[in-house]
């Protein structure tokens, strides 16, 4: 790293801190209480609990996450009340004298009022001490009909490594594919990762919140959550007798794109406890346009499901879950290169050659694939402190991808892989009153993976059987306003591999191992301020595809070859948050540094590979110590009632420290800011928005690159929604216009930037019926 | 109450015995249908009346390994004689799958073009000429006439073979065997090789 890069960082988070202290001794009656309610048996958040202060008569209700705070009170002693149904009721004295006050408050369940109370439902928050961030509500609301990494680029220093308009691959803080993890309900999604052009295998409608971890966590999730952890969750089962539908339906001008949606949620009125839901989705696009031309053969066709199905009571919550994703979508045709000279002659012409008008048919090039998730959980309450839990998820991905090729073999994949994966957690929870909590378990991973055969090709990765062990525990020591945090685990994977090359079969038994820990911080600095820490190790065995790659990669016009010998990546990734919140303003800064040693790339060697097809050019997989290093900043400020403002913007700089050089497809700096106008009726709201994203030229290019990077641009976006309160039921209407001037551009993490500009203007109307 | 607290147990076992029962299949030797190891250019002399004469020249290029990584690629020397026509036929294999690709390509003639580029085929003086003379008709390449100037400017040059696939066959130029530009019309190279043509 450069000095001159560090005290630019160190300044402006300096000048951050200096900035944010000056409201604190303003006044005296400034002080806040500040609070988190959370179940003391399981550690679990408690929304909707009710805080009462005598003494001013004033009082607040938790969060989503449990979180309260009470606001302008002056010094002096306080009497302080908190109840939520079915639990003992804390009461508290507290003196604010000089600072503020911050607590996390644990609830006993009351045993002797149980009887004809509610339940509450049994799920998982994530509860750490890294930065997190999540897609919620309204948010996520404005975000649906997007795939998931399109979705989760309103999360600053969350962008996408895309392939065409279809395939988004989200990538935090830089790292992407095979190097974040994402878990589908708990279960991290195991599907064929490894693949630039090979998309998350999930819909996003089955969430109700998706958060996005920054640090390194692969204390807790296992090996390859190196650069970040994605948590796709729906929300919880009801435990007493409800109903409630979400039907979205969802139509955008570019592509033709419908989409419809609906979510059906229950709870029995018979069993206590028993709930279900049920969820599907449909989406179909055609043709995209680009401002002056369509892009030939890109729709796409989505079907998806899920079910669960889920039992809770004092001592026992079981859920049974099941997901099934199956997506079929086209590749742009003039993105499929014979050889090296088609490929440099569509890069010269900057946009494809082929001319085409609108269809919806999907064509060779494409990919065919399917996703199937089966979950069973279940958790025991050993006693109030100690807390079992049993983890099972089964998942089958099945890939296929068609290239354009001779008669018959048309109707033939060109690839044609089935991965199965069983992930087995167990794990104990304990929570002791205002000092220790914790998780102890075990996490064992099987996986196999088969070319299906008849493709007539040489298939790319050989056909590999897993298994990974881990085991891990950490602690968490929670005092006021501080909460300090710290873990290790240790893996074994063992990796067997066997296929046939030149028809002689290459057989390969490859082990690895690792110790992993992290420790961290969360400090309540002033009532406003709060600051927290993660120092994490991390680590990633290498891909079958960096260690097997052999030959041609279809379509690229690039031969790859990997490297049996490759060893495992290692990292220490140290993320910083510092966040700002006044009831107007809210200013979360996020600053991490990542040093990742024998970090795998695929590095041009220069050479040329000649054949009877024509030239192509040969890579090679290469290890090489590198410094991830960058922040995160997202800011919104209300100006008046009606009138506020948000700001996200994000800075990456990755280099490789042995040859001092830039890794390609690193995110350039991106700022996107906007202005909101927002109308309160009776039982009715409007939001405008008006917004700007402005993404530079990324400067720090790698020393070899098919095309030079695309020059900087600029995209103005409106957005309006409308919030209608129709008695019982809820009514959202949307309506948003992205890319309004119809600008030509091209972003430099799209691999398909070498032969098409990126999409053009899209109207879309998103309707949401709850009832 | 009870049958629940057995319901753990119950999944162990299940999940352990799904554990046991997933491995993946023994790999298959997968025949490499699409390869193209060899092409030949038979050349048969033609009479002033368009009758065949004296035996056919065969050149060859090939690639033992098709696409992938191996061997290199060789490729004859090309001796044509000077004043001479010449009917040029096409044929690419796959010898690997012992198949013959030129029936594939004549099938699906409507996706399939030969363009012949190089110095062989450049400028006014180019020392050959090519004439699409495919029996369907199309524009194909698999058969065509080749005649060598009698006196050309050069003995020694290069004769490109291209051939394309996926093609838009309307498009403005590409009925020109010598269509330089045959990228703008779309589709993919299924063939690049280039042989040295010497003149006698």
């Amino acid at each position: 790293m450069k000095k001159q890069d560090i005290s630019a960082l160190l300044f402006t988070i300096g000048l951050f801190l200096v900035l944010s202290a000056f409201p604190a001794h303003a006044q005296n009656c400034n002080f806040s209480i500040r609070g988190k309610v959370i179940h003391l048996e399981n550690n679990q958040s408690i929304p909707g609990a009710y805080i009462w202060i005598e003494e001013v008569k004033n009082g607040a209700i938790t969060d989503d996450d449990g979180n309260f705070i009470i606001r302008d009170l002056c010094a002096g002693t306080y009497t302080l009340k908190i109840q939520f149904l079915g639990h003992k009721e804390i009461i508290e004295t507290i003196t604010l004298e000089k600072g503020s006050f911050n607590k996390t408050y644990r609830l006993e369940e009351d045993s002797m009022e149980l009887e004809g109370v509610e339940i509450h439902g049994h799920q998982d928050a994530i509860q750490t001490t890294t930065a997190i961030q999540a897609l919620y509500g309204e948010e996520l609301l404005e975000s649906r009909g997007e795939n998931l990494g399109e979705s989760l680029k309103r999360v600053a220093g969350v962008t996408t490594f895309s392939t065409g308009n279809s395939i988004a691959k989200p990538v935090i803080h830089g790292l992407h594919s095979n190097r974040i993890m994402i878990l589908n309900n708990g279960i991290r999604l195991e599907g064929q990762q490894w693949g630039a052009e090979h998309a998350p295998e999930i819909d996003p409608f089955l969430a109700d919140e998706i958060t996005v971890i920054k640090g390194a966590e692969t204390v807790r999730f296992g090996p390859e959550a190196m650069g970040g952890v994605i948590l796709v969750s729906p929300s919880d089962l009801p435990t007493k007798k409800e109903h409630k539908t979400d039907l979205h339906l969802l139509g955008a001008s570019n592509g033709r794109m419908g989409n419809i949606s609906l979510t059906h949620t229950g709870g029995s009125e018979k069993i206590k406890g028993l709930g279900y839901r049920i969820q599907g989705s449909a989406k179909r696009g055609g043709t995209i346009q680009s401002p002056n031309y369509y892009q030939s053969n890109t729709g796409i066709s989505e079907l998806n499901f899920s079910g669960t199905l889920g039992y809770s009571n004092k001592k026992l919550g079981t859920e049974l879950y099941y997901s099934y994703f199956n997506s079929e979508l086209g590749i742009l045709r003039d993105a499929h290169t014979g050889n090296l000279s088609d490929l440099q002659s569509i890069i010269e012409n900057g946009r494809p050659f082929t001319e085409t008008d609108f269809t919806y048919d999907i064509d060779n090039p494409k990919q065919k694939v399917i996703h199937h998730l089966a979950k069973f959980k279940s958790h025991y309450h050993l006693n109030s402190n100690w807390k079992a839990n049993l983890q099972y998820g089964f998942q089958l991905n099945e890939r296929q991808e068609y290239d354009r090729r001779r008669g018959e073999l048309n109707t033939r994949p060109s690839l044609d892989l089935q991965l199965y994966t069983n992930t087995l957690d167990l794990f104990v929870d304990h929570t002791h009153p205002n000092a220790f909590s914790g998780t102890w378990g075990l996490n064992i991973i099987q996986q196999a993976n088969t070319n299906v055969p008849g493709t007539g090709v040489t298939p790319l990765i050989p056909n590999y059987d897993m298994v990974n062990l881990g085991i891990y525990g950490m602690e968490k020591f929670s005092k006021g306003p501080l909460e300090i945090e710290g873990g290790i685990r240790y893996d074994f994977r063992n990796v067997k591999t066997a296929r046939f090359i030149n028809r002689e079969l290459e057989s390969a038994d490859l082990n690895y191992q690792n110790f992993t820990a992290f420790l961290g911080a969360y400090y309540q600095l002033s009532k406003t301020i709060t600051l927290s820490s993660n120092l994490g190790s991390a680590w990633r065995p290498p891909n079958v595809n960096e260690l097997f790659s052999q030959g041609l990669h279809h379509g690229a016009a690039a031969v790859e070859i990997g490297d049996q010998n490759l060893e495992s990546e290692k990292s220490l990734k140290w993320v910083n948050s510092l966040e700002y919140s006044t009831n107007k303003t809210v200013l979360e800064l996020t600053g991490y540094v990542n040093s990742i040693g024998n970090y795998i790339y695929l590095n041009p060697t220069g050479e040329n590979f000649v054949s009877l097809r024509g030239t192509f050019n040969v890579y090679e997989y290469l290890q090489a110590n590198a410094l991830f290093y960058g922040i995160d900043l997202s800011g919104s400020h209300e100006f008046t009632g009606k009138l506020s403002g948000y700001l996200k913007g994000s800075i990456i700089r990755a280099r490789n420290t042995e040859t001092d050089s830039f890794f390609p497809f690193i995110p350039s700096d991106r700022m996107d800011w906007g202005m909101a106008y927002r109308l309160n009726g009776t039982g009715k709201t409007h939001k405008f928005t008006l917004s700007n994203l402005l993404v530079a030229r990324q400067q720090r290019e790698p020393d070899f690159d098919l095309a030079p990077a695309p020059p900087a641009y600029a995209l103005f976006n409106f957005a309006y929604l409308q919030q209608l309160q129709l008695g019982e039921n809820k009514l959202n209407v949307g309506l948003q216009v992205q890319n309004i001037f119809n600008t030509s551009y091209k972003e430099y993490m799209n691999r398909f930037r070498y032969f098409t500009d990126d999409i053009g203007r899209n109207i879309l109307l998103k309707i949401n019926y709850q009832f | 109450m009870k049958t629940y607290h057995k319901l753990p147990i119950y999944v162990l076992s299940a999940s352990l015995f799904a554990f046991a029962s997933c491995e993946s299949e023994d790999p298959v030797i997968e025949n490499e249908e699409e390869v193209i190891t060899d092409i030949n250019l038979n050349f048969t002399e033609l009479d002033e009346s368009g009758n065949e004469v004296g035996t056919t020249l065969t050149f060859n290029a090939s690639d033992a390994e098709g696409i992938e990584v191996g061997d290199a690629l060789t490729a004859d020397d090309i001796e044509l004689e000077t004043g001479k026509t010449y009917r040029l036929d096409i044929e690419v294999l796959n010898a690997i799958e012992n198949e013959d690709i030129t029936e594939e390509v004549l099938e699906e003639g409507d996706e399939h073009q030969f363009y012949f580029l190089g110095s062989a085929f450049e400028g006014s003086s180019a020392p050959l000429t090519y004439v699409y003379d495919d029996e369907s008709g199309e524009l194909i390449g698999v058969s065509g006439i080749v005649t060598v100037s009698s006196s050309p400017g050069f003995n020694n040059a290069q004769f490109r073979v291209v051939l394309r696939h996926d093609l838009d066959k309307n498009f403005p130029g590409a009925t020109n065997p010598n269509f330089s530009n045959f990228t703008e019309a779309g589709g993919e190279s299924d063939l690049d090789v280039t042989f040295p043509l010497i003149l006698n």
